[in-house]
């Protein structure tokens, strides 16, 4: 590093201009997503009207009433939404059911899998490893229908949490290449410590690896759960009957009924708002452990 | 820089343990990735409707593809959105990520930052879609009301493309942030120290630590955001399906039609394979120009 | 909790799934209809993962799958189901629901799978392809069997859904397309719904229709588009909002213009060659562009693709547009203002509307096809016609059942006369163009209108090139 004047009053300024552009970060990020909360709360005869109001227009409660099942189907239509509403808390349980044990599999063993690749020697690692990625490169849509024909023909798991979970329970690509990347960047020293004090690789991966890594683990999972709270198009094929549906899922519900006509604003945006908040107070909760772990561990 | 010491004693060990390690994930991949994708290949070679019994074909379908005009086209509008999409969208939440680090540690701003990825796809599709409309839409008002002309921004051969990765960028920097984030909090905090007691400012430390051991999280959020990238279809479903024209007809878009649409899983099979061995390609040669294997800590 | 995997039961799955793989080779992914229908059922069967709903094999029940598409349907058809389980004890309807998008994905993926619903709510541009595929019963024996009556549906509907002495549907309702309407903008500038039915149209100057869209297009100034000093840049409310290009068929965007107008699709159903190149269809469609590349009285084509003209004419940017008679209920709703529903103009060739209808089909790999059959019949009959009319959502194929239906608009004081007008006038209505290649002609066609309505090809040039395309397809 090369030595500079610098005076004490420049690091101010670098902070100023810092926080102002975190500032103008969180207004572009928010300002949508304020809409959707916005429109949750606006009636319906009103959408369309007065667009350039950033407050609820013509307030009112009852798309969250809608949502929650407080109207019978038929004040529903009445009222220009769909007859089938979201049932709110069968979709949460099942959301949480769905993305909690997926996450808890995909994180375990797929850091299993991404050690081995990190750390331990043997022939084809790199290869497999390669592998392992270029599934990440199969365009969905082919395997989807061999993928449903293997759940509803012959694993018949249609309908059941399992044929949801399934999929990634035991790896994605993704989760593998993650922790295999913050592997490879751990310090070789504390493992080899460990392996002078006669640690067989089990017990180094589970005292050593695993402590050493919570800030990656949790990161992964807290953003592997929450993708997972938003898969729709698995989830919605599989899990076809209604106490199935994850939240998600039922969200759809008031997207547009019919080819040409408009979705139900109100309903989709209060419904949104709604499944939000899980996922808002999972990350805060856990978030915030994943970052006082760094300094739990003592992890510089 | 690169280190390989030691272990080579417990490598007889290693080999058994590492199987073992792996075999769990291996039976996953098998399952729910090896076998469907080779399926996926063996399709390429029928004429598969989806729902009668499949014909072998040789390799009629890839003939078809080599002078498939609309498949290049597609090709070409694909590469069109990753390039528009990735380098300002990795720059950017490189960019939040350092602010992160070095000037808050706030859970709450990360949960901020992390809100548009909450949203599922088809949200984030259908709120932009109303945001943007020319006369509906609130981003157009307030063009408008600065005295410009308000845009057709989805509805333009032009700025469709355009849009969507704005959209995209919207709804993904934040989640890549927090990924690279993750990644700054590996790197030991005394090294900065060091160089600050040295008088270097934001911008050297940045270019002389940060990115260097940041690299192997790096080129992980490059190589699957280019491949996610390159795999762009939920936000054009909802709010272009293809359109203007054929502006946005991705070549995801142009799989799925021919599979579920047209009713010709065979081709839509032959089309994905030649998207896998673009996309192999291309991250072969990123893992090789960034020599992804190792890093630069010891 | 059941989600503990057994590793060597996923072992052995593995294995055997490879085996296909590699020994079924091309033919493992292909679906043997019939055998398809046997798993599914035997998945529905498992006891412990299956939702206690589903769980009638205690009785004797059947319980029949029943999909549809439209929400707003579902109570008029659950109220039908539950009619049709009294006379029919031992037969349970159950009602699944999908939006239009993910209806189709569920359908398709469930034929190959085996898990499609047993009685589906079917499409007249989708059904052709399921027909030749094999994946619909042929209902015509049954409706020989059980004498179903196929002159009690409005005329024409019931021929739809037949192909070389085959019948894969029996017609549940109809929807024909209407003139929509911004009342309190009409009051403003003065112009009668009287005025509006009695409209005439032609593609050359667009008839007195042509001059009620520019009264009603006003510019910032209030300056209407009759006069002189109009600014089609500045233009603050539209006298017309179309519903977009409208693809290969223009159902509620230009094909009542253009047939109006002379214009044919193809020679009927099932026909081999298409007529895109007729100069008729041009003039119209250059004439539809034209209302905003040139008079300025109508959206662009970007304004009109992101939220829709619904979207247009209920925020009141719009006096006009033409719609389906499906949508009456999200005018009526949505709308601040009063909304109404007028004639079409007359054309040279009279009044034309697209008429279309849906049926419901049976899937072949349908383990209750006799069931599935009975309650189908019952669907389209006029027992149930009379209540789904009496829900005034959609017209029913049957005459009770429409009558029904005027009574339920006519008790929230809505006037659909417009629609049912079309539909009984003698030649009002031509039929939804039914042919094979739907698919591969949808795309041709959205590109082609998509340029001529942004103004980068005329019409003339770009439909002719379009038809040689289009028919190329049925060589």
């Amino acid at each position: 590093m090369t030595t500079m004047k610098k005076t004490k009053a420049g690091i101010p300024t670098q902070k100023i201009i810092a926080w102002v552009a975190i500032s103008i970060i969180i207004l572009v990020t928010l300002f949508p997503v304020w809409w959707v909360v916005r429109t949750g709360f606006s009636s319906k005869q009103e959408i369309y009207v007065d667009t350039f109001n950033l407050l609820p227009v013509g307030p009112t409660m009852n798309n969250f009433k809608r949502v929650l099942g407080m109207f019978t189907s038929e004040e529903a239509v009445a009222q220009g939404g769909t007859a089938s509403g979201m049932d709110f808390w069968m979709g949460l349980k099942n959301s949480l059911v769905i993305s909690t044990t997926t996450i808890l599999g995909q994180t375990f063993f797929s850091a299993m899998a991404a050690y081995a690749f990190a750390r331990l020697k043997f022939r084809f690692r790199d290869q497999l490893f390669f592998l392992y990625l270029t599934a990440m490169m199969i365009p969905g849509v082919v395997t989807l229908v061999p993928n449903y024909i293997l759940m509803a023909r012959e694993l018949q798991w249609m309908n059941t949490y399992r044929g949801i979970i399934a999929p990634s329970f035991l790896m994605t690509p993704f989760a593998v290449f993650f922790l295999r990347q913050f592997f490879l960047s751990i310090n070789h020293e504390l493992e080899e410590a460990a392996k002078l004090d006669g640690a067989s690789i089990p017990l180094i991966f589970l005292q050593v690896i695993l402590p050493l890594s919570v800030p990656a683990l949790s990161t992964l999972a807290i953003l592997q759960f929450l993708g997972n709270w938003n898969d729709y198009l698995w989830p919605f094929l599989i899990g076809k009957d209604e106490t199935m549906r994850t939240l998600t899922v039922g969200l759809a519900v008031f997207q547009s009924q019919t080819p040409q006509g408009a979705p139900d604003w109100g309903g989709l945006m209060a419904g949104t708002t709604l499944s939000l908040i899980p996922t808002i107070i999972i990350f805060l909760v856990f978030g915030r452990r994943a970052v006082n772990a760094i300094q739990f561990t003592g992890f510089r | 820089m690169t280190t390989r010491t030691g272990l080579r004693s417990a490598q007889r060990s290693d080999f058994a343990w590492a199987w073992l390690f792996i075999l769990p994930s291996i039976i996953g991949f098998l399952v729910f990735f090896a076998v469907p994708s080779v399926r996926g290949l063996l399709m390429s070679f029928t004429n598969w409707d989806l729902l009668r019994p499949a014909k072998f074909i040789g390799l009629a379908n890839y003939a078809k593809l080599l002078g498939d005009k609309e498949f290049l086209h597609a090709l070409r509008v694909t590469a069109y959105y990753v390039v528009l999409n990735i380098p300002l969208q990795t720059v950017i939440a490189l960019g939040m990520a350092v602010l992160l680090d070095r000037f808050t540690k706030s859970t709450m701003i990360r949960g901020i930052l992390i809100l548009p990825w909450l949203l599922p796809n088809i949200i984030v599709a259908l709120l932009w879609l109303w945001m943007l409309d020319p006369t509906l839409g609130f981003i157009n008002q307030v063009i408008m009301s600065l005295g410009f002309e308000r845009q057709p921004f989805l509805g333009s051969v032009d700025q469709a493309m355009p849009t969507i990765a704005a959209i995209n960028i919207w709804r993904h920097a934040g989640y890549t942030a927090i990924l690279l984030f993750a990644g700054l909090q590996n790197i030991p905090k005394d090294v900065y120290e060091a160089a600050a007691i040295d008088g270097a400012d934001e911008r050297q430390m940045f270019m002389g630590i940060t990115l260097p051991l940041l690299r192997p999280v790096l080129i992980f959020v490059l190589v699957t955001s280019l491949i996610g990238s390159f795999q762009i279809f939920d936000t054009i479903v909802i709010t272009t399906k293809g359109g203007p024209v054929d502006a946005t007809r991705v070549v995801y878009w142009y799989i799925y039609e021919y599979a579920f649409v047209r009713f010709k899983m065979g081709y839509a099979a032959t089309i994905s394979v030649a998207l896998f061995l673009i996309l192999i390609t291309i991250t072969v040669i990123q893992m090789r120009y960034f020599n992804a294997d190792t890093s630069d800590l010891d | 909790m059941r989600f503990r995997f057994n590793a060597l039961a996923i072992a052995l799955v593995m294995v055997s799934s490879m085996l296909l793989a590699a020994c079924g080779g091309a033919a493992a992914p292909a679906a043997e209809p019939t055998a398809a229908a046997e798993p599914a059922a035997e998945a529905t069967a498992a006891p412990a993962e299956e939702p206690a709903a589903e769980a009638p094999a205690a009785t004797d029940a059947v319980t029949i799958r029943y999909g549809l598409w439209d929400g707003n349907q579902q109570p008029a058809y659950e109220a039908c189901a539950a009619e049709f389980t009294k006379t029919n004890p031992n037969i349970i309807v159950k009602v699944e629901q999908a939006g239009w998008g993910d209806y189709w994905t569920s359908v398709q993926t469930g034929m190959v799978g085996g898990t499609a619903p047993d009685v589906f709510t079917n499409h007249l541009a989708k059904y052709p392809e399921f027909a030749s595929k094999e994946q619909l019963v042929d209902i015509q024996p049954f409706v020989e069997r059980d004498g179903v009556d196929l002159a009690q549906y409005l005329p024409g509907l019931g021929d739809l859904w037949g192909r070389e002495g085959k019948r894969y549907g029996l017609p549940k309702d109809w929807d024909t397309v209407a003139v929509v309407f911004n009342k309190d903008m009409l009051d403003k500038a003065g112009v009668t719904v009287e005025e509006l039915n009695n409209a005439d149209w032609n593609a050359k100057d667009g008839g007195s229709f042509g001059q009620i869209i520019k009264k009603l297009t006003i510019d910032e100034a209030g300056v209407n588009a009759l006069d002189a000093g109009f600014d089609k840049t500045k233009v603050v409310q539209y006298g017309f909002v179309g519903g977009g290009s409208g693809g290969a068929y223009g159902q509620t965007q230009w094909s009542h213009w253009a047939v109006s107008n002379g214009f044919k699709f193809n020679d009927g159903l099932y026909a081999t060659k298409y007529f895109y190149d007729d100069p008729k269809l041009a003039e119209t469609i250059q004439w539809y562009a034209d209302l905003n590349l040139v008079e300025g009285v109508s959206p662009t084509l970007a304004d009109v693709r992101s939220l829709g003209a619904t979207a247009l004419f209920t925020a009141g940017k719009a006096a006009m547009t033409t719609d389906g008679s499906w949508m009456i209920g999200s005018y009526v709703n949505d709308a601040k203002f009063v909304t109404g529903f007028a004639r079409l103009p007359k054309g040279p060739e009279g009044r034309k509307s697209m008429f279309n209808g849906l049926a419901d089909s049976i899937w072949v790999g349908s383990k209750h096809q006799e069931e599935s059959w009975q309650w189908m019949k019952f669907a389209a009959s006029p027992a149930c016609a009379n209540i789904v009319g009496s829900y005034g959502v959609v017209f029913p194929a049957i005459q009770s059942g429409v009558d029904a239906a005027l009574k339920a608009y006519g008790d929230r004081k809505v006037d659909v006369s417009a629609f049912t007008a079309q539909a009984t006038e003698a030649n009002g209505t031509f039929l939804f163009p039914v042919t094979d290649f739907a698919s591969e002609i949808g795309p041709i066609m959205d590109a082609t209108m998509d340029s001529i309505m942004l103004g980068e090809e005329p019409a003339a040039d770009a439909l002719k090139a379009a038809n040689d395309e289009v028919n190329a397809l049925f060589q």
